[in-house]
């Protein structure tokens, strides 16, 4: 049952390292991408030619300073925001080539995406916010629909809470139902900007639970955070500063003991 | 159970029931307005058609000496005429109170169960009248105030008075009615007559064509035939009047009016657009997050721009809910009206279905057509530009000209300066709200300014003619007679017989024009001071020279001034020259020196009509001296035949008017409501993207009436703002449908005058819209409390 749900494009996350249709070897793949804004003082490189790749059922966490381009990497790999230069393939995607029509259907049925604030639309119902994009891809039938939204809810125990408007529950409990909406389509890539961003930590702790369940179902997960215990239960850690990664760590708990990341400078969190 | 990106559309409808309601409101005015209109318009058109048709209306009416039934049998025998009938029509007057007469007309009918042209039909009571009885024609009944069942007092042209019982009511749709020009119709048979001193022969022939019906050519041909057989049985014809064939005489005057207030209702939903265009402005700016969102989990941009446009859509369709229905019955209401107005009977029911096809096409695409660009333009934002907070806070105040200007503005009260900053904040949709105002208030005024144009137009046809009343006598008489015992006449300051006559233009073909009157005052009078547009005015010593009112020149147009013209004058062709063109008065006048056209008739020193200058020039003393006139020439043996006088032509002008002036103030009412829903739209979203502020207002003190006044304030400022705008406006849009209403009524540009008192009454109008808009956004403003301030988004 759960397996149905979760793993719908299973030939996809149960082969590792399979070589996708752009020749990427890796399920996502970074090459070489900058990112610069125009501002008023000038061009600005919020990334300076990052590379990254991430293999399918990775649990990784982007750690850094606040303004060290972290949202704009994650972006980046969400079709959210696109490359002044480089690459960014997701899957079979060749994420930088998209155009934003491409972008949005290929996004919402590959990446489940969660944002640290004003995640859920207002005038929807926690189950009605679940099912969008279903909807909007076209996907499932729409009885099936309902039904998937109610088993998303009850994987994040939010089921009880299904037709309540957002307004009517805690930031905690809106998380939750936006990681819901997040695995909505089923997609194999879940991106999350600081999710647990203002949770307090035991709710915290729950939505991380969640995550490493995901990851043990075949998810391949990349999370934003600030949180310094989350960053140590993730497999890899990614360290950001001023647009470049400065290092990355692998924390193999199984195979390895556990060794805290040292991070150059104290987070401003 | 719709999809949830559906449901997110009806509940935004729902959610924000005000924007909801201003919405389709406006846009429901317009539809309706639209609806009115083209209801009236089809429905007036096909039923006054097939009424007409249904009196088989003559193809040419001719006005014969007087006539017996063996001529109407000639004319009916030849064999390019279909069916003749001979008429008889004969003037009194008919007393309508302790001091009121009015002109009546009597037409006799030999068969009342066989009229074959022009038919007459039974209203109600008798039918037909016995002896002594009149049919009153019922538009008659109104003004005269007499009913069936009364006997009425007429004065027939020997100056003796007859009873006649009102036996019932006829309708006769040939008639312009009473209310137009105040004179009333009956209808009688010819013992009647007879025993009214009238004669027992016909003095009118009506005709219909054998063929080609509605060729107005053939039918001139046709008619000419039948005048020349009429002619050789030895009758002189005076007269021959071929109508527009299958149209009503006030079919014209319709068409022209529905086509003005029709372009007026298109107008006011096009105004209702600018509305749309703002409110959705503002929604797309709101739900920028939202829409952030929804791409980011997967809707396409087609997608979200079917969900604006669907509540746009639905906006649109509940419009239509509301406007189809109230259009239809507005239409009843204005057709029933129009026809009451114009005496004919509507017969056919049900809303025809292109016009509801009509207002559901306007209903629908205007809007969206308004809703396209802001749509557009706020789905085309991306995924992270509406997600981050870069790329927001457009639309502050600081930046532009304006802003720098108004920042200037010193030394006022501190609300008022932050009313005053307040406006200028949005710029675009003070624009769009600016424009329906401006284009509300300058309709308005425009409307305003085509009624005084209009008095204008009419005190210049009555300065023109500088007497105060007109006496038709039944025959010439000796001028100096007419002149002594007019002059004996208390109140009468002056008098002058005038000659008369009727002529007709044969045309260089040998066709004859419809009859033309020639009046011929004394060689330098000065109760004619007509306009001379072109040429000059007669000089004393002119002979063949005549002046022609513009009238002529439109009813013939290849003469000028300068031609030589043939005029039959009776039976006599006579050669003239025109020297001048004079103003419009109506139908087609000349003037001519009295001594020549006096010579041309063997008249000389008689007069048919006689012109006389009162003392005081109102309305009442007028009537009271024309009263005087009539019982003084009565006593003395004259006959007069109807007496005129210019408070009367003043009074059914201003009535005719009035009527016009009504349905295009009925108009720009529509589209100052649609003005003050648009205002009122601007500021409640103002009010609501303020609430932060006006909750730092409530927070460092402000009181309810501050809050209330800062709002109902801004709203003032823009609504005289847009008075000014409507001002300036007003001035070219006046002089378009001033000359719009001329050619569709007159047939020529009306002389513009702006009307002043427009431009003010539209500055009490806009501030007091202004001030009714705002109040309620400015009430719900003042309600809040620093609580829900804070709790919002
Ligand atoms: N649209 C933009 N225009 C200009 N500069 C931008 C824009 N978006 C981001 N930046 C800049 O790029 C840099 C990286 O931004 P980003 O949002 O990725 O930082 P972050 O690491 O997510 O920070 P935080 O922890 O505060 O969320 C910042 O310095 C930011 O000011
Ligand atoms: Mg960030």
């Amino acid at each position: 049952m759960l397996g149905r749900w979760l793993n719908r494009s299973g030939s996809r996350t149960e082969a590792p390292t399979g070589s996708y249709q752009n020749g990427n070897e890796h399920l996502i793949e970074v090459r070489e991408v900058v990112k610069t804004y125009e501002t008023a003082a000038g061009p600005f490189s919020a990334l300076k030619s990052v590379d990254l790749q991430v293999d399918t059922a990775e649990f990784v966490a982007v750690i850094g300073k606040s303004g060290s381009g972290k949202s704009t990497l994650v972006n980046m790999i969400a079709g959210i925001d696109r490359p002044t230069s480089g690459q960014v393939f997701v899957g079979d995607a060749a994420v930088h080539t998209l155009s934003e029509g491409q972008l949005a259907e290929w996004r919402g049925r590959n990446v489940g995406v969660i944002f640290q604030f004003f995640q859920l639309l207002p005038t929807l119902t926690a189950i009605e916010n679940v099912m969008l994009p279903m909807d909007f891809c076209n996907m499932y039938s729409p009885q099936e629909r309902q039904e998937r939204a109610m088993y998303l809810l009850e994987q994040v125990e939010m089921a009880q809470h299904a037709h309540k408007l957002p307004s009517a529950v805690s930031g905690g409990e809106q998380q939750r139902v936006a990681i819901a909406r997040a695995l909505a389509n089923s997609p194999p890539i879940v991106l999350a900007d600081e999710p647990t961003g203002n949770l307090d930590s035991k709710t915290a702790e729950g939505v991380l639970q969640l995550f490493e369940r995901l990851v043990e179902q075949g998810k391949t997960i990349l999370m934003v955070t600030h949180d310094k215990d989350l960053s140590e239960r993730v497999m890899r850690t990614i360290l950001l500063a001023d647009g470049e990664i400065v290092d990355q760590v692998v924390n193999n708990r199984t195979l390895q003991p556990f060794v805290p990341m040292q991070p150059k400078e104290p987070d401003s969190a | 159970m719709p999809s949830p990106r559906w449901r997110k559309v009806l509940r935004d409808l729902w959610g924000n029931k005000t924007r909801t309601v201003l919405v389709v409101l406006s846009v429901a005015v317009g539809v309706f307005a639209v609806g009115m209109i083209a209801n009236t318009q089809v429905i007036l058109s096909r039923d006054l058609a097939q009424s007409y048709a249904a009196t088989n209306p003559a193809h040419a009416i001719l006005s014969i000496e007087p006539f017996d039934e063996s001529l109407v049998r000639a004319v009916r025998n030849m064999p390019e005429v279909q069916e003749a009938q001979g008429g008889r029509s004969y003037w009194v007057r008919l007393k309508t109170g302790p001091n009121g007469w009015v002109n009546f007309q009597l037409f006799a009918i030999s068969d009342y169960d066989d009229i074959q042209i022009n038919k007459v039909w039974p209203e109600s009571g008798a039918w037909p009248p016995q002896r002594r009885e009149v049919l009153l024609e019922r538009s008659s009944v109104g003004p005269t105030k007499a009913y069936v069942g009364d006997t009425v007092l007429v004065e027939i042209p020997n100056g003796q008075q007859r009873e006649l019982r009102v036996a019932g009511l006829a309708h006769d749709l040939a008639q312009v009615p009473t209310a137009f020009w105040g004179g009333a119709y009956g209808y009688v048979t010819f013992d009647t007559l007879a025993w009214l001193d009238g004669p027992r022969t016909y003095n009118t022939l009506y005709i219909t064509a054998a063929e080609n019906a509605f060729d107005r050519e053939q039918i001139g041909r046709i008619a000419e035939r039948v005048r020349d057989r009429v002619e050789r049985s030895g009758w002189t014809v005076y007269r021959m009047e071929i109508p527009e064939p299958g149209k009503h005489w006030a079919d014209d005057v319709i068409q022209a009016l529905l086509l003005v207030l029709g372009a007026l209702g298109f107008l006011s939903l096009i105004l209702s657009g600018f509305l749309v265009v703002n409110i959705v402005t503002a929604l797309l700016a709101q739900q920028v997050r939202q829409i952030g969102i929804m791409k980011a989990v997967g809707a396409r941009r087609d997608q979200i721009m079917g969900m604006y446009l669907t509540m746009v859509l639905i906006f649109g369709l509940l419009a239509l809910i509301l406007a189809v229905p109230l259009g239809a019955l507005a239409a009843r209401a204005l057709i029933g009206y129009i026809a009451g107005l114009m005496n004919f009977d509507i017969v056919s029911s049900g809303i025809p279905p292109r016009v509801i096809a009509l207002q559901a096409a306007v209903g629908v695409i205007v809007p969206l057509l308004a809703a396209l660009y802001p749509v557009t333009v706020g789905t085309r934002i991306t995924a992270r530009e509406a997600i981050s907070e870069y790329g927001l806070g457009k639309g502050r105040f600081g930046r532009g000209l304006t802003d720098r200007l108004v920042e200037r503005v010193r030394g006022l009260p501190r609300p008022l300066l932050l009313s005053l900053r307040n406006t200028f904040r949005r710029k675009g949709r003070l624009a769009l709200t600016l424009a329906t105002l401006t284009l509300a208030g300058a309709i308005f005024i425009a409307v305003f300014s085509v009624r005084a144009s209009l008095f204008y137009e009419l005190d210049d046809v009555l300065e023109y003619l500088n007497y105060d009343i007109e006496v038709d006598f039944t025959q010439p008489y000796r001028i100096a007679r007419i002149e002594r015992e007019a002059l004996r006449v208390p109140g009468v300051v002056g008098a002058e017989g005038w000659g008369f006559s009727i002529a007709h233009r044969r045309r260089g073909d040998g066709s004859e024009s419809e009859s033309i009157r020639i009046l011929a005052p004394p060689v330098g009078t000065d109760m004619l001071q007509p306009t001379i547009s072109e040429g000059r005015w007669l000089r004393p010593g002119d002979r063949r020279a005549i002046v022609v009112t513009t009238d002529l020149l439109q009813a013939e147009p290849d003469v000028k001034v300068g031609d030589e013209i043939v005029l039959r004058i009776g039976e006599r062709d006579t050669t003239w020259q025109i020297v001048g063109v004079a103003g419009r008065v109506g139908v087609p006048f000349a003037y001519a020196n009295y001594p020549h056209l006096a010579r041309i008739v063997s008249s000389v020193g008689y007069a048919g009509v006689l012109v006389v200058k009162t003392e005081q020039d109102d309305a009442a003393f007028q009537s009271q001296v024309a009263r005087a006139l009539e019982e003084r020439f009565k006593r003395v043996g004259l006959h007069v035949a109807a007496t005129m006088t210019m408070g009367q032509i003043r009074a059914t002008n201003i009535f005719q008017f009035n009527v016009l002036f009504a349905f295009l103030l009925i108009m720009a009412i529509l589209l100052a409501v649609v003005g003050g829903l648009g205002l009122m739209g601007t500021m409640s979203l103002n009010v609501f993207e303020r609430i932060r502020e006006i909750g730092v207002m409530r927070a460092i003190g402000a009181s309810d009436r501050a809050v209330l006044q800062v709002v109902i304030v801004e709203s003032v400022i823009i609504g005289v703002l847009s008075w000014l705008l409507a001002a300036i406006l007003a001035l070219p849009l006046s002089k378009l449908l001033c000359d719009a209403i001329g050619v569709a009524f007159i047939q020529k540009p009306l002389t513009f005058t702006f009307s002043v008192d427009g431009v003010l009454m539209w500055l009490v109008v806009a501030v007091i819209v202004a001030a009714l808009a705002s109040f309620l956004p400015a009430r719900n403003a003042s309600r809040l409390t620093v609580r829900e301030v804070l709790a919002y988004e």
